[in-house]
């Protein structure tokens, strides 16, 4: 493999690496705020 | 059975997402001249069409929040909870689509980025809906869903001028993978194959997200009117 080869692949697993770390991520705030949400919704529910 | 079919659409997608990986990586050929940093493209592509299409959904809910604001309060609700899912995730998909440009932008121009039309518009685009979030999460007070709309239908009508950018002006960005001319497209239908599978993966991806934060928006909505109607009732 040439020195291009190499950070054509890099760049592309760079790529590819940082869509998935930003999808997943927003994923899991949303899960976060999700659980939250419920976890209020609970508690208010056992307050009434 | 509604978390059967949950089950049943996150199995689906993350089926695809697997198929639209392996068609991207093992499956389509190297491109000619830019090897294989032209794979970024299967990611790319897909993800601008995705915010393209939630940012026109944020518009819908937008116009929905404005329309029914005044004789149908629970129909606004719904159309605001839109406008915000379609914004909030167009957004997560416009940042993917402005942090792999660039990288792909540095192996084959040399250069991170450039002003040309496409990329500065598509910027302007995700800087509007960003300034919509922030503006939904930091102001307060009964017009703040008011203004967010009018802001989400400006922030929309940049969507058509990213689109046509490269068609009205001489860019540096390559020329429409759809309606581009006889010169433009995918020639090669391995890679036509790919990058469609990738489409729809990103698609089933998308919407799956889209549907979770329209659902804890509403759930954020009922919240806050019980605890105004507990505040009234005290």
């Amino acid at each position: 493999m040439d020195e291009r080869a190499i950070l054509d692949h890099q760049f592309t697993v760079a790529a590819y690496a940082i869509t998935w770390i930003i999808q997943l991520a927003y994923v899991a705030w949303l899960g976060f705020k999700w659980r939250a949400q419920k976890r209020n919704q609970d508690s208010r529910g056992q307050r009434l | 059975m509604k978390r059967l079919a949950i089950g049943l659409s996150v199995a689906v997608t993350v089926a695809l997402m697997v198929w639209g990986f392996y068609q991207a990586i093992y499956v389509a050929p190297d491109e000619q001249t830019m090897h294989e940093v032209q794979r970024i493209f299967y990611y790319h592509v897909p993800s601008a069409m995705v915010a393209f299409l939630f940012f026109a959904i944020s518009l819908c809910g937008s116009i929905g929040f404005l329309a029914f604001r005044r004789n149908r309060p629970e129909w606004a609700q719904a159309s605001d909870a839109w406008a915000l899912a379609g914004a909030e995730v167009g957004v997560v998909f416009c940042t993917v689509v402005l942090i792999t440009g660039p990288l792909w932008g540095r192996r084959a121009w040399g250069i991170w980025w450039t002003w040309d039309a496409r990329l500065t518009t598509t910027l302007v685009l995700w800087l509007i809906y960003v300034s919509y979030l922030l503006l939904r999460r930091f102001a307060a007070g009964p017009q703040m869903q008011t203004l967010a709309a009018v802001l989400g239908i400006f922030g929309a009508l940049d969507v058509p001028i990213v689109y046509m950018s490269n068609r009205w002006w001489r860019t540096q960005h390559p020329a429409p993978v759809f309606g581009g001319g006889e010169d433009s497209g995918i020639k090669d239908p391995a890679m036509m194959h790919a990058f469609g599978w990738n489409v729809l993966a990103w698609l089933a991806w998308g919407l799956l997200i889209l549907a979770l934060r329209y659902h804890v928006e509403r759930q954020n909505q009922k919240f806050a009117a019980q605890n105004a109607q507990q505040a009234l009732d005290a």
